[in-house]
Formats: structure tokens, sequence, C-alpha cells
């Protein structure tokens, strides 16, 4: 993906480029508001990362003022401001994701890669597939190898949105956020047994494992 | 109608107006009462023992001179000055000696008077009355004038009566109190009502200083009190509450600056100790050094959740997000917390239960109700054994408030405890060896507060519950004004 970063922060931006260039994509860095502005309009970006402190014009406003040109482009803002109030007014704003300060770089890698995928508005997607496993959306059935797999309502939205972001990593943190609505940070490890759930319902009888934990990061469905 | 009645009887300007009223009644009805007794009852007592005296000297008289001698005494007595009026009857009651040499009184009063008099050898007639005409004005209407008079029998055929008209005292002294009692009166009404306009007035002013109160309590801090600049005690008052109020204002900016400010000094190096963790555990091809640094990394993020943690609960308490409560119905949001959950109990061994009943409204947030409830039930999880049960339960109490509660078989908190276990990074010795920052219950804390609810905990084992720690958040009713 073609990403840009607008980030004051020198490390932060560097160390970011730095991941995300590893990662395979192709990074561009913006260090204002005014510049990001600039570069944004002038150039075809598969995704922004926005920061929403910067200097000479802030992150919020760059958006508004990209959102009433037209532009599409998925973004997601960063901050230090976590409060959920603060997520709905950036979201508001025209931002497509939000994460708060501090965060873990592989959670940044997990969401921005998500919304790389979402670029794509002409998919009204009724059926999902990865690997021999399928699920139709509108009967909410599932099946593996021809074989029918029943699920709990919660267990289906689980798998659906792993199958979503199938090939890439999502975190705990945005299966909270997705499929419970929760924005908190449990104790426990409340994703995990609902994982292994549905891990034993769609994985155990089949021959090639698909749902895989990724350490330090969360989970990810192959293809 | 009675509410505002009542009111008033409780205002503390009302109930020293009704004190120093009564003072007042009471004094001047002393005051009232002895100018009565001096201008009235004294004199009258006086003329009394006057007449007392007199009729022992015609006594005598009558005893050692006789008759004859009597009446020449009296009738020189008339001749004197003198409003003293003597009659002797003899037996058939007819006067028979009327000495007064002015004009007639056609008496009325001594007429039954008479009647009183028959059979007796003495009286002393305290008052009587009797008409006066003034045969001088014929057609002039007739006066009843008081009077007083003494009688005694001196002979059997000699009866002696003196009597005094008393009617020119008591008439202007009684005036004189009657007037007097009238502007007692009227000067207790005027006291009253004036004494009840104070009171309302009062009443406004004290009324304006709670409800800036009240406001204040609920987070609104730019509130201050209007001044009136009287210099009256209220205004110094409320001089010395915008004061206080301003200081109040200025800390909590600082902290919430300072807070503010700790976020994001610290934030920006975290999340670089964060990340260069995970990047080295990343780039390491030492499994022994990765499986290191993804540890450190998880405790950086452990270090992380507690610093959020601290700075969520000082932000509730400085009351911010008031506002952002609204109605709602409990129960969806802890159904979808025992989902969530039931399958983590189950993994640790535990039997979950949840049971909700009937329609329950509160005001609530419902990111901070799910984080509270979330809490309680981790920790729940967290200190109960293996092969134990655990229960969330939403129920109305029979005074219409809604309690969330959740019960456990486990060891619970023993009740000496249990208001400490809810400050901030207190842990009680048994659970040292938990993971856990000792926050979770202050944020639960505080968010029970923001809500108005009561945080509570209890022994379990009342009727369908289980014998643990009973952790509750009972919530008032969400009424329409709050």
């Amino acid at each position: 993906m073609r990403i840009l970063v607008v980030e004051d922060d020198e490390v932060a931006a560097d160390y970011v480029r730095k991941g995300l260039m590893e990662a395979g994509h192709v990074v561009d860095l913006a260090a204002d508001g005014e510049t990001g502005l600039e570069m944004a309009k002038s150039a075809d970006y598969d995704a922004l990362i926005l920061d929403r402190m910067l200097p000479k014009r802030d992150g919020l406003s760059l958006l508004q003022e990209l959102r009433a040109d037209g532009d599409t482009t998925p973004v997601l803002i960063l901050s230090a401001l976590g409060e959920v109030d603060q997520k709905v007014e950036g979201l508001r704003a025209g931002g497509d994701d939000y994460l708060a300060k501090p965060y873990s770089f592989t959670e940044l890698l997990a969401r921005v890669e998500a919304l790389g995928r979402r670029s794509d508005p002409s998919a009204a997607v009724t059926k999902l597939k990865a690997g021999d496993l399928e699920m139709d959306l509108l009967a909410r059935t599932v099946t593996r190898a021809g074989q029918k797999i029943l699920l709990q309502p919660r267990e289906f939205r689980l798998l659906e949105c792993l199958m979503r972001n199938a090939g890439k990593v999502v975190t705990r943190t945005m299966l909270l956020e997705k499929v419970w609505d929760y924005h908190f940070d449990p104790q426990t490890n409340v994703i995990d047994v609902h994982i292994s759930r549905l891990r034993s319902k769609i994985d155990k009888e089949f021959d090639t494992p698909l749902l895989q934990t990724v350490r330090g990061a969360g989970y990810r469905l192959q293809v | 109608m009675f509410a505002p009645v009542k009111r008033l009887l409780k205002n503390t300007v009302f109930r020293l107006t009704m004190i120093a009223a009564l003072l007042f009644s009471l004094s001047s009805l002393i005051v009232l009462g002895y100018i009565y007794y001096a201008t009235v009852i004294s004199p009258i007592n006086a003329i009394d023992r006057d007449m007392e005296a007199e009729m022992d000297e015609l006594t005598h008289v009558f005893n050692t001179s006789g008759a004859t001698v009597l009446g020449r005494d009296l009738f020189e007595r008339m001749s004197r000055e003198g409003t003293t009026t003597f009659y002797i009857y003899d037996n058939n009651g007819q006067v028979a000696f009327n000495l007064n040499a002015q004009p007639l009184f056609k008496s009325k009063g001594t007429q039954s008077l008479w009647k009183k008099l028959t059979g007796r050898t003495s009286l002393d007639v305290r008052k009587f009355v009797y008409n006066i005409s003034d045969p001088r004005k014929p057609g002039a209407p007739v006066a009843t004038h008081r009077a007083r008079g003494i009688f005694r029998q001196l002979s059997p055929t000699v009866k002696l009566f003196i009597a005094r008209d008393v009617e020119g005292i008591m008439a202007p002294a009684e005036r004189v109190t009657r007037a007097l009692f009238v502007s007692f009166i009227l000067a207790l009404s005027l006291g009253l009502i004036s004494g009840v306009f104070v009171s309302l007035r009062f009443a406004k002013r004290i009324a304006d200083f709670n409800k800036l109160a009240t406001d204040v309590r609920a987070g609104d801090l730019k509130r201050r009190v209007p001044r009136n600049d009287s210099g009256d005690e209220l205004d110094v008052l409320a001089q010395h509450l915008n004061a206080m109020l301003d200081h109040i204002d200025t800390l909590m900016t600082a902290m919430r600056y300072a807070g503010d400010s700790i976020a994001h000094d610290l934030r920006s190096p975290l999340t670089r100790l964060r990340t260069r963790l995970e990047a080295a555990a990343h780039e390491t091809k030492d499994v022994a050094a990765r499986e290191a640094l993804y540890a450190a990394s998880e405790d950086a993020q452990e270090l992380l959740r507690t610093f959020e943690s601290v700075l969520r609960i000082a932000r509730l308490e400085a009351g911010e997000r008031r506002e952002m409560l609204v109605k709602l119905d409990p129960k969806p949001i802890l159904e979808d917390i025992a989902e969530l959950y039931e399958p983590a109990c189950e993994d640790a061994g535990l039997d979950f239960y949840f049971e909700a009943k009937g329609q329950n409204q509160i005001r609530a947030d419902r990111g901070l109700l799910s984080q509270a409830v979330s809490n309680l039930v981790e920790n729940a999880i967290k200190y109960t054994p293996k092969g134990g049960r655990i229960s969330l339960q939403l129920k109305k109490l029979k005074d219409g408030r809604t309690e969330i509660s959740v019960t456990d078989t486990g060891p619970g908190i023993p009740e000496a405890d249990r208001d400490r276990v809810k400050r901030r990074f207190v842990r009680l010795d048994k659970s040292r060896t938990k993971q856990g920052s000792g926050l979770g219950l202050a944020l639960v804390d505080a968010i029970a507060d923001l809500h108005g609810a009561e945080f509570k905990f209890a022994s379990g084992g009342g009727e369908g519950e289980l014998p643990g720690l009973k952790a509750c958040l009972v919530f008032p009713r969400a009424t329409r004004k709050q």
C-alpha cells in the first residue's frame, strides 16, 4: 500500500515509516498539517495515518478539508487523547479508525492494513471466502469443505471480522471494538477463550488450521 | 396548600420573627395590664377604702348620737365637695331621705339592689350600675353610669347606703387602655406581616445559595453566587463562597492540566518504549531473547493500562463527564457482558449464571457502565476458586432503585476492609500474588459516583444468592428531572 504519515514527532514518524516499509508498504512523511494536506491532495494514497496534534494545521481540520474536497482515502487518526468522546469526534470528522497513543506498532499495522482493504466501495459483499472456508452473509451460514458449521451469533460475527481481514492481523482490541463494541482493555483474556471456541469449531476436524495466533499481536485467518 | 406554610414555619427568619412577636406581645400585655391596674383598679380600691372609712364614721355617729344627728351630719357632708350620694332607706324600701341636693337621681339600680339588700344587715356592694337622667334637660338620653356602694343596717328602721359614681374614673381609663390595646394589635399584625415578607426574601436568597451549591456539586464549576453589594452577612458569605469556587476551579484546571501534561509527556516515551521492545522482539532470531522481549512488551502494556486507569479515575472524579448520562435499560449491556465472559468463566472452571428481572430504567453512560460491571466480573473470576459459581444479576429493589450485582463463591472481602479496598492501589494481602494493579475497584467506585449510584459489598447467602462476595451497584430511579 501507498501510505502517507502525517506526524510531527520525528522519532515516532521515522519509526512508523521504517516499520511500514518493512511490512512492504511505500511510505511518505509530512511533518505538519499544511504539508500533509498538500501531499494528500496532490497524490493518491491507499491510506493516511494522521496525528491530531500538528503544527500549522491540526489533524482534524486537515481531515475535514479533505472530506469536503470529496477525498475518500481511508484515514487512521492517532492521538494522545483517548477518551471515547474524542474518538467519536475524530470519526465524525471523517476518520475511519482511531488509535490512542501509546499504541503498539502491530496494532497500528493491523489497522492500517485493514483500512487498505476498505477502499473498494463497490463491493456489496454477500459471501466471504478464506481457503475452503465459506461464509454466506445473507443466509448466515458457514461451511468448510462443504460441511456446514453451526455457530452462535457472536461467533459468527467474530469469524466475519476475521474473514473480512483475511490474511491480516486483527488485534484483540479491534475484535472487542467491532464485535462487542467495547472500548477498553479487559484484564483477563476474554477474547482468547472465544477464539479458542471458534477455532475448535472451524479448525479441529479439518486438515489445515486456518485461525492462527500471532504472538504479541492478535489473530489472523489464513487465506 | 400546606406545603408553603410548612416551609414558612421552617424558615429561620420567620421563627425569629415569631419569637420576637411573642416577646413583644408578652411585654405589651404586661404593660397594658399595669396601666389598667394603675388607672382603674387602684383608684377604685382607694374609693372602696374611703367609703368603708366613711361608713364606719357614720355608724359611729348614729350609734352615739342617733338618727337626727346622723341626718345633720349627712347633710353637712353633702354640702361639701364630693361625689358621694347618701340614701337612708326605711323598712319599705322607700327612700326616706335623699340627702343629695343635686338633681334627683332615678336609680334603677337601687330598686333591684333593694331586693338584694332585704334581710341583710350589711353588704359591700362592689359594683352596680344605675341610670342617670338630668331633670333639668328633659328628653336628654339616659346614661348608664357605674358606681360602687356600701350598705349597712344601723337599726331595724334605719338603713344606710352610701355610694359613689366611678364612671368618671373608669370611662377615660378604659378608653385609654382600649386605644393602647388596639395599637398593640396593629403593631403585632404589621410586625407579623413584615416578618413574613422578610422571611420570604431571606429564604429566596438562601435558596439561591443552595441551588448554586447543588449545581456546583453536579459539576458546574463556573457558577458564582450573585452579589447584591449590600455588605450584609449574606453578601459577605457570598463573597467567600465565590472566592472558594474560584479556588476550586483553579485547582481543577491545574489538575486537569497536570493530568493532561503527564498524559502528553509520558505517552510519547511510553509509546516508543513499547514499539522498541516489539521491534527488537521482531528482529531477534534468538528464541529466548524474543520471549523475554515479548514479555517485557506485555509488561509495558500493563504499565500503560495502569497509567490509563489512573488518569481515567482522576477524570471521572473531576466530574468531567456528567453530561454523558442517558436514560437506558441496562439489560442488553449486561447480556453482552455475560456473553463476553461466559467462556472465560468456563475456562476457569467456574459456573456462570445471568439473571435479569423486569424493566429497568437508569441514567447511565453505556461505556462506563460496561467497564464497571466488567471489572466486577473479572474480579469475581480472578478470586473464585475452581468449581465455584459466579452470578450476574439485575433486579429492581423495593424502593424502586435498580440493583446490578455480581456474586461469587469466593473468599469474599472482610467487612473491615470493604471501604479500604475501593481506594487506589489498595490490594489485600491475600491478593498480592494475583495479577492486577489494585485500581479496578477504584475505577468502579469513581464510575458509581459519577452515576450517583451506590457501590457496596455484602456477604452473599441471601435468598437466591451465592455465599461468597456480593458486589452491587445500586442506581437511583431515572426520573425526568435529574
